[in-house]
């Protein structure tokens, strides 16, 4: 990217800011530079330039430091809630964030973990990279059971904005045609293995309730020529996509929505910007730009935009807003209905089950996928019966055990040697993702005396899961171990485990969308009951968590958005 | 602290220099040199960092193990991993791999419990044969260590989780190895895709990675 697409200090009125860089962030510059709005990109953190500053990429493990582990030290100083975190190693440690730098608390009692990622790019390099829609019965949960409040939204709504974002990031799946969970705009997709597939058979005849799919995921199988055009290839499975993928064959603001938005000259970024509040302007009502700190000497500056687009992520949205205080808005900012910071979300992954798949000695597999399979919901229909609310789909995958498990049998010298180098047995696993409800309760607010080192008051986390969580968890661990009995496989074993919210890092809510002002913070444009020129788009205005992976969403919303902004200013509304 | 890192054994660095290569020149394939010349500009992590085998692990002290406690290391690491066609744990230095990777990646305790190992292993020797672990002959060494792993006779349960732990340590180190992991097992940097199914027979080694999460 050109030089002059960074700036520090400007005078200039944008017509749109965008705080965030991540995968809203980036969807909702591209959107505003295509349709020729000057755009300015706000970044808390360091510039990572696509391919350069993949630092870890391709590093095999007799390479890396510590072969992949993190020095202790560095855990006990500066990551240790970030090392809670599946993805974080040594080839990925540099795309977290530094905890000791990014403190925050949980009310005594409760726990979350707050996993983050503050550089250009944001989530959008680190995130898992599922990808499935919403569907009618995810829209309409809230209001069948009373939980959170109605989505202000349906299908019909949003699914040419689906059709939009999928058909540029590029979303490898197969058609379902599945009343519980709509079909994308698919590239090929990735394999199944052959006991996968007997599997996919056996749970058709079993239970015909609960087909299994292929994960859907922003991976390039077999790239489009708009894809080509935008410098990205065919996924090289190698699953070491945390580590950044030069191939540009995973979906990142990187490898796709930035250069989108830079090719239009539209674009700036201001990276090592924190921002600490919005400027706001009680006598037109609208929000002015935002104020800024900076990331490393720690100065002040301010930016201006005619619409100002928060996507920081669900918990850095909703803290800007909440430290954006004025005579009007002593709770924080486009808050005059004080449900800014409630109802937050998290999936909740504790239930998990696993077993042994006897033959299939002579298949085998090639490449690394960066995906497994998936059942989804199954209880997306209320039931009483049921003993719980909602339910969560079940996502897993066969492999032949390597060294990797093969290392905890017994066996010593050459026999042992020997056993180790072959494929050992078919294995097959299913772990839950379950819905977490939508309670007033689960809250974040802002601290009242602490304060992180740019001055901002640093969150505090009042969470818990329910027990309504905790019996579908116990659902989820009952019915998973029953299935791979009933589909013969041996050795089957799986329970609940206890990980704090958070861990998903699917965090949701706390300023929930909403047809009421009085009961929610954004209208179903995404845009703030109380300020026409405000917009949060990411995690932070669902109103239900639903089941599924949360990021196609974020990107549907936000270019839906935009295409209303678009609109409202050219009629001068906002 | 002692520095690691300063010897270089030339067929490591080729190895790696070919595990780095064959990426780029995929790169190179697919985007053009311009590209690769952008990212050799990057500040790519240092393979200097990465642990170097030594000849000569068991000439002084470690961070973690005395001279002796390596020693005997060692020859645990050529009992559990031999040489075959391939080489072993000892010849790849898996027991001063163990010992820097205890010192910066692991806790006290962990730390504790792997030297608790090591002088259990000598003190069962002492008991039953009345000499060092490293003066019994190869089968009588065998014969204690397969007691061990399995937490028999000699052992207990507890005693055979904590000798679990060493010998996961030595398997780690052995297979993530560059010896371990290309030429015993089966590396592929740059697979090119998924394939859901090859046919497979057992002569052929197996996968040595999963990508990160290993």
């Amino acid at each position: 990217m050109t030089e002059q697409v960074y700036i520090n200090k400007t005078s200039e009125v944008y017509d749109a800011i965008v705080i965030g860089s991540g995968i809203s962030g980036g969807w909702a510059a591209k959107e505003f530079c295509e349709r020729g709005h000057k755009t300015l990109m706000i970044e808390r953190g360091r510039v990572v330039e696509h391919r350069k500053d993949y630092i870890g990429e391709n590093t095999p493990m007799w390479q890396q430091e510590h072969r992949g582990r993190v020095e202790n030290i560095l855990v006990d100083q500066q990551y240790n809630i970030q090392k809670q975190c599946y993805a974080f190693g040594n080839t990925t440690k540099h795309f977290f964030g530094n905890d000791r730098d990014l403190p925050y608390t949980t009310k005594e009692g409760t726990e979350f973990s707050w996993i983050r990622a503050n550089q250009l790019g944001g989530k959008s390099l680190l995130w898992h990279r599922q990808t499935y829609r919403l569907g009618e019965y995810d829209f309409n949960a809230n209001k069948l059971d009373g939980y959170g409040n109605d989505w202000p939204i349906r299908t019909k709504d949003i699914e040419k904005w689906y059709s939009h974002v999928e058909t540029h990031a590029g979303i490898s799946g197969a058609k379902a045609n599945l009343p519980n969970l709509p079909d994308s705009e698919f590239l090929p997709p990735f394999e199944m293995t052959a006991p996968e597939i007997e599997l996919q058979a056996k749970f058709a005849k079993l239970y015909p309730e609960r087909p299994m799919i292929m994960g859907r995921t922003a991976h390039l199988t077999q790239p489009t020529e708009l894809h080509i055009s935008q410098g990205r290839v065919q996924c090289q499975a190698r699953n070491e996509c945390h580590a950044g993928c030069s191939y540009g064959a995973y979906f990142s603001t990187q490898s796709s929505t930035l250069p989108a938005a830079a090719k239009t000259g539209n674009l700036h970024i201001a990276p090592n910007s924190v921002v600490h509040s919005l400027i706001y302007d009680e006598i037109t009502n609208r929000v002015k730009g935002v104020r800024v700190i900076d990331n490393d000497d720690l100065s002040e500056r301010e930016y201006f935009a005619k619409v100002v687009f928060v996507c920081a992520s669900t918990i850095g949205s909703t803290q800007i807003l909440m430290n954006s205080i004025s005579k009007k808005f002593p709770n924080g900012i486009a808050n005059s209905s004080g449900v800014l910071g409630h109802y937050l979300m998290d999936h909740n992954y504790n239930s998990r089950a696993s077993g042994d798949i006897d033959g299939f000695e002579d298949e085998y597999y090639s490449g690394r996928r960066p995906s497994g399979i998936m059942i989804p919901n199954f209880y997306y229909k209320p039931d009483p019966k049921r003993g719980f609310l909602r339910g969560y789909a079940l996502a897993g995958g066969a492999y032949r055990e390597g060294w990797d498990s093969q290392q905890h049998h017994d066996g010593l010298g050459v026999e042992y040697k020997n056993k180790m180098k072959q494929a050992g047995k078919w294995r097959f696993g299913l772990s839950a993702q379950g819905e977490m409800l939508p309670r007033f309760e689960n809250q974040m607010r802002l601290h009242p005396t602490l304060k992180d080192k740019w001055g901002i008051p640093q969150i505090e986390f009042d969470v818990r899961f329910s027990e309504n969580e905790k019996l579908m968890m116990e659902d989820a661990a009952q019915q998973s171990i029953n299935m791979l009995k009933a589909a013969g496989l041996k050795n089957v074993s799986g329970g609940v485990k206890h990980g704090p919210p958070g861990l998903a890092i699917h965090e949701l809510g706390t300023a929930r969308m909403g047809r009421d002002p009085k009961t929610s913070v954004l209208n179903g444009f995404n845009q703030s009951h109380d300020i026409p020129n405000l917009f949060v788009t990411d995690g932070a205005s669902f109103c239900s968590s639903a089941v599924q992976n949360p990021s196609l969403t974020f990107m549907a919303l936000t270019a839906r958005a935009v295409d209303y902004a678009v609109k409202e200013l050219a009629a001068k509304r906002i | 602290m002692k520095n690691v890192h300063t010897s270089t054994p030339s067929a490591i660095m080729v190895g790696q220099e070919k595990s780095r290569r064959s990426f780029l020149k995929s790169i190179t394939t697919m985007f053009g040199g311009a590209v690769v010349g952008s990212m050799l500009t990057g500040n790519a992590i240092s393979i200097a960092m990465a642990y170097v085998p030594k000849g000569d692990s068991v000439l002084a002290d470690g961070k973690i193990f005395n001279q002796a406690q390596l020693m005997l290391l060692k020859q645990i690491c050529a009992i559990v991993i031999p040489k075959t066609e391939t080489l072993g744990a000892a010849e790849v230095d898996t027991h001063g791999f163990i010992d820097n990777q205890l010192y910066h990646c692991h806790t006290k305790a962990e730390q504790e419990k792997a030297i608790a190992v090591l002088t259990l292993i000598n003190q069962t020797a002492e008991k039953y044969s009345s000499t060092l672990f490293m003066k019994l002959n190869a089968d009588q060494q065998f014969q204690l260590l397969t007691e061990l792993d399995l937490g028999e006779k000699r052992f207990n349960q507890t005693q055979r989780q904590a000798f679990k732990m060493l010998k996961q340590l030595i398997c780690f180190g052995y297979y993530t190895s560059q010896v371990g992991a290309t030429q015993e097992l089966r590396y592929d940097p740059v697979p090119g895709g998924f394939k859901g199914s090859i046919p497979y027979k057992n002569t052929v080694p197996t996968w040595s990675t999963r990508g990160l999460f290993n």
